[in-house]
């Protein structure tokens, strides 16, 4: 390689090293803003504000669904297997809300703890599987939606 | 190899090779897209919780992964443009970008049919993996624009290398966003060899089909594309000129 161009070519990865290096940093700065949502465990920890409009994901706590006979006003817990979270909401729930399942809910806390959402959202896992499968790894008693939303966090 | 090297950046040799290979890659996509299609969007079987709808994934996931695989090309392009003036690897890159821009347009607009039924949401601007993938999509439309918009062709191809080579970071921040901070959008699945487990390979052999499918898609598309380009921009050459007269 001609002189000249190494030292182009090290000019450019300089750069990109420079610029990957900022990169990272302005994204571990700014890590709880670009986090969607906090977990049940931040908001029993206090890291979110007083009246601060913010979402909450977690599951929602098998046998904790009560829907109203006469509205659309549903209870439910959510949780991430360490805090609980009870979140009130009035409006259509995706088709994918269930019991056990990933959510995200969008609102704020009341004064009682409960938190008022104004939208809730569905999120699925990773695992995709036949019905069939399912059923065989339920019967083996292996639950495989036992995952926390989120992947790692 | 640098004998090789100088060739590939012939437009000429990289002409009559290409020329060679098109009928093979053409036939190879549509025996992997067929295949893909019918596999994926008749066979496949419904996922337990989301049924069907689950099926969107043959395109969405394969279209997704293929399109974090411009910039990286984009990359290699535009190096080789600053250092060695390759006018070929200027002819690459700026295809690329447009067809870069239409493979993410696709995956956004199939996410979002998809988390339209399956998160009850069209679009969430607080997640780092849809924001990040539009962004990708802004960049591309950036580096198609400084292209247009700088009327000297060296200045050009030498800024649409500089912006690819800085849009790369995006690329890692897309992949490793579901990872890195809490999202709606799913973590990448892991892929098991075990029919009785999730994602088994029920599951991921169509994925894979169309994946390969999409690629070979992508590579005949800028194949023929820079072939455009190249009998453009060598219009005045000889040997172009010795082509149009014999056809």
């Amino acid at each position: 390689m001609k002189p000249h161009r190494r030292k182009k070519l090290g000019i450019i990865l300089f750069i990109a090293a420079g610029l990957s290096v900022a990169v990272g940093f302005t994204a571990f700065a700014l890590k709880q803003n670009i986090n969607m949502f906090y977990t049940p465990t931040q908001v029993a920890e206090g890291e979110v504000g007083a009246g601060q409009h913010f979402r909450i994901g977690g599951m929602v706590k098998t046998g904790t669904v009560l829907g109203a006979t006469d509205s659309l006003k549903v209870n439910f817990v959510t949780t991430d297997f360490v805090s609980d979270v009870p979140i009130q909401y009035e409006g259509i729930l995706p088709d994918l809300f269930r019991e056990g399942q990933g959510i995200v809910a969008e609102g704020e806390m009341d004064a009682a703890g409960v938190f008022q959402a104004s939208r809730v959202l569905a999120k699925h896992d990773e695992n995709f599987m036949s019905p069939e499968v399912k059923a065989a790894l339920d019967a083996a008693g292996a639950s495989a939606d036992n995952h926390m939303p989120g992947g790692t966090n | 190899m640098w004998v090789w090297f100088s060739k590939l950046g012939s437009p000429k040799w990289f002409y009559e090779l290409s020329g060679k290979w098109l009928p093979w890659l053409i036939a190879a996509m549509v025996i992997f897209m067929t295949i893909g299609l019918v596999w994926g969007l008749v066979f496949l079987p419904p996922d337990y919780q989301q049924g069907f709808t689950s099926r969107i994934l043959i395109v969405h996931v394969a279209v997704a992964g293929t399109s974090l695989a411009f910039f990286p090309l984009m990359l290699v392009a535009g190096t080789v443009t600053l250092v060695w003036r390759m006018k070929l690897a200027d002819m690459v890159a700026k295809h690329a970008a447009i067809l870069g821009a239409w493979f993410s347009f696709i995956t956004l607009a199939t996410g979002s049919l998809w988390g339209s039924v399956m998160w009850g949401t069209w679009w969430e601007w607080t997640d780092s993996r849809l924001v990040s993938m539009l962004f990708q999509l802004f960049l591309l439309l950036g580096v198609i624009s400084l292209r247009s918009a700088l009327e000297d062709s060296e200045t050009a191809a030498k800024a649409c290398a500089l912006l690819s080579i800085v849009g790369c970071i995006n690329v890692v921040i897309i992949k490793y966003s579901v990872e890195w901070w809490n999202t709606l959008h799913q973590v990448a699945s892991p892929v098991s060899l075990d029919p009785t487990s999730p994602n088994g390979p029920q599951f991921w052999i169509a994925t894979l089909i169309m994946i390969v499918a999409v690629y070979l898609f992508l590579s005949v598309s800028l194949i023929l594309s820079t072939r455009n380009e190249i009998l453009e921009r060598e219009r005045r050459s000889q040997w172009v000129q010795d082509l149009v007269l014999k056809n």
